[in-house]
């Protein structure tokens, strides 16, 4: 949480010379963080971003503290001024203008004192210009002093009309659930049951604890009798009910992160202080206290050694003692072994000794530890890691003139994948925008969304992505495939083609075509391409805008890698010759040439160089390791091809 | 003697005009031959300086010498001028080429590499963990227990699922640390020194805030970690990212899952940590980190009586972006698709 204190608010708790900036500087290096320091009229006003951890710093008192202990690190002198109190009322069990039952789990400590005979009037100068630093308006007397000493001390306060009590009785219990409340900003809550409330004698809600106080008890121009009332509330109920509805406000913030019940005495003695002297009333000589379990000294115990490893320092011991003194807590040493016993404003951070190393550490200075690498035994490699893979494509696609994008994972239900099937795909319960409500099980649409929003391009151009699609599965968290996905326009399908393959002999996999129909592709334009009895990918052109799309599965695609061997230069020639072909209408010419390779193993490569009408040329190289081959042996080879394709394929060789 | 100078004249004049009507470079090289060969004809006339007198010796012996310089330069001249014809045109080496298709990988695979090698060279492991994650690995595991205010910094995607009956709700994890109790359970046995980058979601999209990024975290517990070496590990890192002269700085923070925790910050490249308009403190904010908390790594399975360490979650486009000097106005812009931007990197 964000919280603003004034400067000369602070020097009232705070003796030091240190300029604002100092303070800023110094107080952020070991402490709160001090987002800005802004100028106003003639004060300055510090912005501290608060850690949930530390809401005993949330107000000026403990931030004044924490400068106190901080600022000498630096050679600062500066000291810590405690609030000055006035009221000396006794705290007792039982009062006379009240009876107050509690339910000490919802309400730790539950105090209250009477003032009667207040004049509601405009607060003093002073106290109305701190209300505006801190961003709040001023209202009158009682609602400011409220709203001071919640900033003044991080402890909210509440002030009810005594007269609106009823039977001057509080019950403060859990809700039930479908209770109603108008609190004091007019809004009628219905309750979900559970949350911390005060009933009066006549069963009526008088107060959403914590939150906000209730219509029906609160303070107006015509109140007399004012009943001052500060609390300390279990943080989780505070907390769920805010959340559930959806009401949040300054003291919420505060409650919420569980403040110390020791803080409540300090503050209602203040409020009768500044009640008396700004309204002119005057408070009951008892202020009702009912704190059951009140706080026991926790001890945290640790060792000089433990310290000094954990710091990487070897810091002295009464360096170790000065330090924790500074900070309220009391060190004890015997010989090595240190006992701290922390004050009740951190004995909700402080738990074990690394929460002590921590303070230690910080108003040591971190700036002030070493810095070394750490050296000893690595760690062994991630088995089957899929990284170097992943880099060395996006290479290789790169230098072929593929420009890699990033789209989003989540996408419309639409869009999930080529055939809108999103009804078994995850979607979220708390999504942006329709627009991204579901994980997509495809990267096709999104690609295809890309390549349409680029289609201005007067050039070709060729986009690549590789991310996970999510396949759900039932019980356990979605199978995360790692997808490449490519889309090509305004290419020729033979420039795409030769693509992929360059790029499957690249990583030197065998891999076969095989036509298969797909939804979202054109018919009979579609390929499956497999490795080792796996469908590693696809490559086809889509539907829409005819773009011509690829994919791989790069897990798939990792296992088929081969190593490379060694293959012995030829000692013999080859001997390269060209047949031009005539193919009977929508013959396939990649199972033609399959054929023609597998025909005789003196075949070692057959490509196509040529298209012209109804023509297709293909180079065929023959080779024989052992030895040059003969024109008759050529001869033969070559009959047996066409023998073989006119009669599988019905081919008219020319 | 008057007659040899005439001769040498006629000798001259006759071979430039047969050298300039050479019609190619075979032609050329016989006219060398005949004029300037070994028996050719300056030779000849050479060997009769025999015949003179020594005074005239000299005059005519410089003569002969001056008139083979000039059958020398024709010669080249013409050997240029013809090869010049040969080709067609002149010869213009400052012309643009015809590029090749040039590719592009995006900023942030760039990003990620360069991080990824930084740590890989101090022996730490590259993993990825879930982008669907669980509750538990999330939130819970990482000491922050259900309902906990400190789970509102992220705002977190649910996802429509039921449950796990141990590990909680379905999530878009929205931080890396969801691996580190990961990586305790997949190591089990110390050293561990983990950087795992992967997808991270939240639900923000505004100037500074895409709904999904990427983050790096590292992660490394061993016998005797401390703070020193986290200052360690991060100093490196900024060194070699960022610039030799790069330092990084520790303040207090607080994260459930550390303790200590800090913010950490980094010298502004532009001041070098004096101050300036960029910067104002001389400082640039870089992310958090921490000692890991004794509660994570139990429930990691990690002895923390015997192991301590630490650990640090950044952002990497918000890291890459402060590296470059970008000036990158929106950070929604790194995820865009119009070809304009992806072609600029």
């Amino acid at each position: 949480m964000d919280i603003l204190i004034p400067n000369s608010w602070l020097r009232e708790f705070l003796n030091t010379k240190a300029t604002p900036k100092k303070i800023a500087e110094y107080l952020s290096l070991c402490g709160p963080s001090v987002e800005k320091v802004t100028k106003e009229s003639n004060d300055s006003v510090y912005l501290i971003e608060i850690t949930t951890n530390r809401v005993d710093a949330a107000g000026v008192v403990g931030l004044a503290r924490e400068a106190a202990a901080i600022l000498p690190r630096f050679n600062i002198p500066a000291k810590f001024v405690p609030p000055k109190i006035k009221s000396n009322q006794k705290l007792v069990l039982r009062v006379p203008y009240l009876t107050a039952r509690v339910d000490h789990a919802l309400c730790p400590r539950f105090t209250a004192v009477l003032i009667k005979n207040v004049t509601i009037k405009e607060s003093t100068k002073i106290i109305q210009e701190r209300i505006k630093a801190v961003g709040l308006r001023p209202i009158n007397n009682v609602v400011d002093i409220s709203n001071y000493l919640m900033h003044e001390f991080a402890q909210p306060l509440h002030t009810f009309d005594y007269d609106k009590i009823k039977g001057k009785t509080m019950l403060l219990r859990a809700s039930k659930a479908g209770e109603k409340i108008t609190t004091l900003d007019e809004k009628t809550h219905t309750l979900p049951g559970g949350d911390i409330v005060i009933e009066d004698g006549d069963g009526r809600l008088i107060d959403l604890a914590g939150i906000m106080g209730g219509e029906n008890s609160a303070v107006d121009e015509n109140t007399k009798n004012v009943l001052l009332f500060v609390q300390t509330y279990n943080p989780i109920n505070i907390r769920a009910t805010s959340m559930t509805l959806a009401h949040r406000t300054e003291a919420v913030s505060l409650f919420e992160k569980d403040l110390d019940p020791e803080l409540v005495e300090p503050v209602i003695r203040r409020g009768i202080d500044l009640f008396e002297g700004l309204c002119d009333g005057k408070a009951e000589s008892e202020i009702l206290d009912i704190y059951p379990n009140p706080y026991k000294t926790k001890k945290v115990t640790t060792t000089l050694d433990f310290i000094q490893m954990r710091l990487g320092v070897p810091i002295p011991k009464q360096e170790v003692s000065a330090i924790l003194s500074s900070l309220d807590f009391s060190p004890k040493w015997t010989r090595n072994t240190l006992e701290v016993f922390i004050p009740s404003s951190r004995s909700r951070d402080i738990w074990a000794p690394e929460d002590l190393i921590e303070e230690v550490a910080r108003l040591y200075g971190y700036h002030n530890l070493p810095s070394m690498l750490m050296s000893g035994k690595t760690p062994d490699p991630l088995p089957d890691a899929p990284f170097e893979l992943e880099t060395r494509v996006k290479h290789i696609l790169k230098g072929w003139g593929g420009i890699e994008v990033y789209t989003l994972s989540l996408t419309s239900a639409d869009n999930v994948d080529l055939e809108k099937r999103h009804s078994w795909a995850l979607k979220l319960r708390n999504p942006l925008g329709s627009d991204s409500e579901y994980l997509r099980t495809s990267l096709v649409p999104s690609l295809a969304s890309v390549a349409q929003q680029n289609a201005g391009e007067k050039e070709p151009f060729h986009l690549f992505e590789m991310s996970n699609v999510y396949l759900p599965i039932r019980g356990k968290l979605p199978e995360e495939k790692m997808v490449l996905g490519g889309i090509f326009v305004g290419h020729d399908y033979r420039e795409v083609k030769g693509i992929i393959e360059a790029l499957l002999k690249d990583l030197n996999i065998e891999a076969t075509f095989k036509t298969q129909d797909a939804g979202g592709f054109l018919l009979n334009h579609r390929i499956s391409i497999t490795s080792k009895k796996e469908d590693i990918g696809q490559l086809g052109v889509l539907t829409q805008n005819k773009f011509i799309y690829y994919e791989f599965y790069m897990e798939l695609l990792r296992k088929s890698l081969t190593p490379r061997s060694f293959h012995p230069i030829p000692k013999y020639p080859t001997h390269v010759e060209d047949i031009s072909l005539v193919l009977p209408p929508r013959t396939l010419l990649g199972p033609v040439i399959d054929v023609i390779k597998n025909t005789d193993a003196h075949v070692v490569s057959v490509e196509l160089i040529d298209i012209y009408q109804d023509t297709q040329t293909l180079r065929i190289a023959y080779l024989d390791p052992n030895k040059t081959l003969t024109d008759k042996e050529i001869e033969k080879i070559r009959e047996k091809i066409i023998k073989v394709i006119s009669s599988k394929f019905g081919i008219h060789v020319k | 003697m008057i007659i040899m100078e005439e001769r040498i004249q006629n000798l001259k004049n006759e071979a430039l005009a047969q050298i300039m009507s050479a019609q190619s470079l075979e032609e050329l090289e016989n006219l060398r031959i005949t004029f300037l060969g070994r028996r050719g004809e300056l030779n000849t006339l050479t060997q009769q300086l025999r015949t003179l007198t020594p005074e005239e010796r000299v005059t005519v012996g410089r003569m002969i010498n001056d008139v083979k310089g000039v059958i020398e330069n024709a010669l080249v001249e013409q050997r240029q001028q013809l090869s010049e014809k040969r080709e067609g045109k002149w010869f213009d080496p400052t012309i643009p080429g015809i590029k090749p298709k040039a590719g592009h990988l995006h900023l942030v695979t760039a990003a990620i590499e360069e991080i990824s090698n930084t740590f890989e060279k101090i022996g730490f492991v590259r993993v990825r963990y879930p982008e669907v994650e669980w509750d538990w690995f999330a939130f819970e595991s990482l000491n922050m227990p259900k309902n906990h205010p400190a789970r509102d910094d992220w705002e977190t995607f649910f996802v429509d699922a039921p449950p796990h009956p141990k590990y909680g709700q379905m999530v878009l994890t929205p931080h890396t640390s969801s691996g580190q109790v990961r990586e305790m359970e997949r190591v089990k046995r110390p050293p561990i020194r983990m950087i795992n980058i992967a997808k991270c979601y939240r639900r923000q999209s505004d100037i500074s805030h895409v709904p999904m990024f990427h983050q790096f975290e590292g992660l490394v517990i061993d016998e005797g970690i401390s703070i020193v070496h986290l200052r360690g590990t991060l100093d490196y890192f900024a060194r070699n990212f960022f610039g030799s002269n790069r330092r990084t700085r520790l303040r207090p923070y607080h994260f459930q899952f550390t303790e200590p925790s800090f913010e950490v910050d980094v010298t502004c490249g532009v001041c070098n940590g004096r101050g300036c308009k960029l910067c104002k403190s001389g400082w640039l904010e870089l992310g958090g980190a921490g000692m890991v908390h004794p509660v994570v790594l139990k429930n990691g399975g990690i002895d923390s009586n015997k192991y301590t360490g630490f650990a640090f979650g950044w952002g990497v486009e918000r890291t890459y972006m402060m590296k470059q000097d970008l000036n990158i106005p929106d950070i929604r812009l790194l995820y865009s698709s119009d070809l304009r931007f992806l072609r600029q990197f």
